[in-house]
């Protein structure tokens, strides 16, 4: 896959799904970190409309603060974050919130399904904050859980298997078409079958949504579904250039 | 799927702490209508024991014991007063066509009931309710001597029946053990009277001639020597011929219930050092504020209890928060606003709050309708509770901001729940 978009801001190109820049994070109070280190210290990172990213690294290398930090979930210290063309990190709590809920859709290695509530309320739940008019919040989620293969819609997560869960869940991050798909360790918590399956459907449905996925991983299987790879090295400031296709390529920018 | 939909879910999935807490909000709420309830009929029923009477004249120490003894038959009336002073007083006062002055002699018991003695007035121009005649459940008045009609309480707690010949005691409660029976005369029962909510139910009324006559028989055994001796009305001297008071009710005119007189009577009676008079109405509402106090700490004891469930509503979500800052961290990433979650928590314990106030009305309206019905089985007293919806909604609405006021911190600990901290898989 051909990562050479341009960024938003030149004319006739597309906008970036997502545009890093200068992003540096650390913990309050980390005391194993040097006072001149940042957990995260990224200088640029842009994922076209549409593209597949997977970043890898090991545990500690801040791949799911990044997840975090490109949600707005947390803030960083320096830099922005560009999601859709918005820098989320601008917005006040409640206008970030519903955008977050709007344009970006998050799958966690646990799922973190709602408990006591059925598939479909899972992904009602999901609509129901955005911004998304409620007169289409059951139409659309019938129809995200259709085209993941959910018939037992009133089931609720305890009710379902793990691998109809992860399907649920990857439900709930679609369903309001989001720019932006959040991907953290999807497939840590399912068997290599399941696995397979859940990243498949991830995959496609994100492509048919035409959504960026931005997937973070340890699993070295997964390497191989991605063309865009990045290896996320923690304290290893360079740029990212935007990378050729299937080439595996570091933060700190060897490729 | 709408915000009631996860308030919802979130009390059924603890269900148990949900239930239990309403509970406590409900026991609360219902203890505390249950009080005012009982409060008012209680407040009723000592207005009603002076019945249509404007007054109440004896020779009580002080009004309150006058209203305690001559009404609520607290205890036998001490000081007499002389049949002839009776008659003066019934000569001055201006009682017209519709007024009346009753004499009333209390001092005997039949199995613990006090028994009054008293004249047929009491049951034809007296009304034991302003606007509500005697009523007989059975039988009738009595128009002769040695007849008794029972109160219906009295008859409940006693089970004498029509026709039934009994031997009063002399002496009222438990002085009347250590007293002894006036067996040698026989009084027949000829009525029972329909229960009427006021102190009279638990009375027995009789003639006071008949009284006069068992008394007087007493002293003229005394006298005899412990000769065997019969007495009738003949035999009485002017010492026997007393009572204890008079209910009094002035002439009024066919549209007012409280003659223009009534102050320039009362102050012209209250004078008189040979005798008492009491206003029956102020007494009662005299009695108010001393039992008010009462009041005052069982109030008090329901508000604490009130106070308790509030404070029971914010542990029980205070400890479930630490189970649902996960599912707040989801919320918050499906685009929930912690202004959003802070409300969806208040709100949640608001609900609580209306749960219980709701399940408490319920209980106090089942609950005072079993307690009238026992009152009224085992006893013989009728009461009318009443909930106004003004105290209703006060109750409730108090219950329901306690709640809310309760949900305040763990809404507030929900609104701080750090949201990546808690998307973290479990270990």
């Amino acid at each position: 896959m051909s990562s050479t978009f341009k960024h938003h801001g030149d004319t006739g190109t597309p906008r970036p799904a997502l545009s890093i820049r200068g992003l540096r994070f650390r913990y309050d109070g980390a005391v194993d970190t040097p006072a001149d280190a940042w957990t995260i210290d990224l200088p640029s990172l842009d994922v076209a409309t549409g593209e597949q990213v997977l970043l890898t690294g090991g545990s500690g290398t801040g791949k799911s603060t990044l997840l975090h930090l490109i949600a707005g979930l947390v803030d960083p210290a320096e830099g922005t974050v560009l999601v859709d063309g918005t820098n989320i990190h601008t917005l006040a709590g409640a206008p970030r919130d519903r955008f977050r809920g709007t344009a970006i859709g998050m799958i966690f290695q646990t799922f973190n399904l709602l408990a006591g509530f059925s598939a479909l309320e899972n992904v009602l739940a999901a609509l129901m904050f955005s911004s998304v008019p409620p007169g289409r919040h059951m139409e659309l989620a019938d129809a995200a859980l259709s085209r993941l293969g959910i018939t037992r819609i009133h089931a609720t997560p305890e009710e379902l298997s793990v691998g109809q869960q992860q399907r649920v869940a990857v439900a709930r991050a679609v369903v309001c078409r989001p720019v932006l798909v959040l991907a953290d360790e999807p497939t840590a918590s399912l068997d290599p079958e399941n696995a397979e399956h859940a990243m498949d459907l991830v995959q496609s449905v994100c492509r048919e949504l035409g959504a960026a996925l931005v997937c973070v991983s340890h699993d070295p299987a997964m390497a191989a579904r991605f063309e865009r790879r990045e290896k996320l090295g923690s304290l290893i400031r360079a740029a990212i250039p935007s990378p050729g296709a299937g080439a595996a390529t570091t933060m700190g920018g060897s490729r | 799927m709408n915000d009631w939909t996860i308030i919802l879910r979130s009390l059924r999935a603890r269900l148990f702490s949900t239930v239990t807490t309403a509970a406590l909000v409900a026991i609360a709420v219902a203890l505390m209508l249950v009080l005012l309830m009982m409060r008012d009929a209680a407040q009723q029923a000592f207005r009603r024991g002076g019945g249509d009477m404007h007054l109440l004249i004896s020779n009580d120490q002080s009004s309150m014991v006058s209203f305690l003894n001559g009404i609520l038959y607290a205890n036998p009336p001490r000081a007499p007063i002389p049949w002839a002073r009776y008659q003066q007083l019934r000569q001055s006062l201006p009682l017209g066509d519709n007024g009346y002055a009753i004499p009333t002699q209390i001092g005997d018991s039949f199995r613990g009931q006090p028994v009054m003695a008293t004249d047929a007035e009491f049951f034809s121009r007296l009304m034991p309710n302003p606007g509500e005649p005697w009523v007989f459940a059975q039988g009738r008045a009595f128009d002769a001597d040695f007849q008794v009609v029972l109160g219906a309480q009295a008859a409940h707690a006693t089970g004498v029946k029509i026709g039934q010949q009994i031997a009063l005691s002399h002496g009222t409660g438990d002085a009347a053990e250590h007293d002894h029976d006036h067996d040698e005369f026989k009084y027949e029962v000829v009525g029972i009277l329909a229960p009427t909510g006021g102190p009279h139910d638990r009375a027995l009324f009789t003639t006071v001639q008949s009284t006069w006559i068992i008394h007087a028989h007493e002293r003229r055994e005394r006298e005899a020597d412990g000769k065997h001796i019969e007495t009738t009305a003949a035999d009485l001297t002017d010492a026997d011929r007393k009572i204890t008071g008079v209910y009094v009710r002035l002439a009024t005119r066919s549209n007012s219930d409280v003659p223009a007189n009534l102050p320039q009577v009362f102050d012209l009676l209250r004078k008189d050092s040979s005798i008492v008079v009491a206003s029956p109405s102020d007494e009662a509402r005299k009695l108010l504020v001393i039992v008010g106090n009462i009041d005052i700490v069982f109030r008090a004891m329901a508000g604490v209890v009130l106070v308790s469930s509030a404070i029971s509503i914010m542990i029980a979500l205070y400890n479930s928060m630490e189970q649902r800052r996960r599912q707040i961290a989801v919320l918050r990433v499906l685009g929930c606003s912690r202004p959003r979650i802070f409300g969806l928590v208040l709100t949640e314990s608001a609900v609580l709050g209306v749960m219980g106030a709701v399940a408490g009305l319920v209980i106090s309206l089942m609950g005072v309708q079993a307690v009238v019905l026992l009152m009224k089985s085992k006893f013989g007293l009728v009461v009318h509770p009443t909930l106004t919806p003004d105290v209703a909604i006060v109750v409730a609405g108090a219950a329901v901001a306690l709640a809310a006021l309760a949900g305040l911190v763990p809404a507030v600990i929900a609104y701080g729940t750090p949201v990546a901290k808690n998307l973290k898989p479990l270990a």
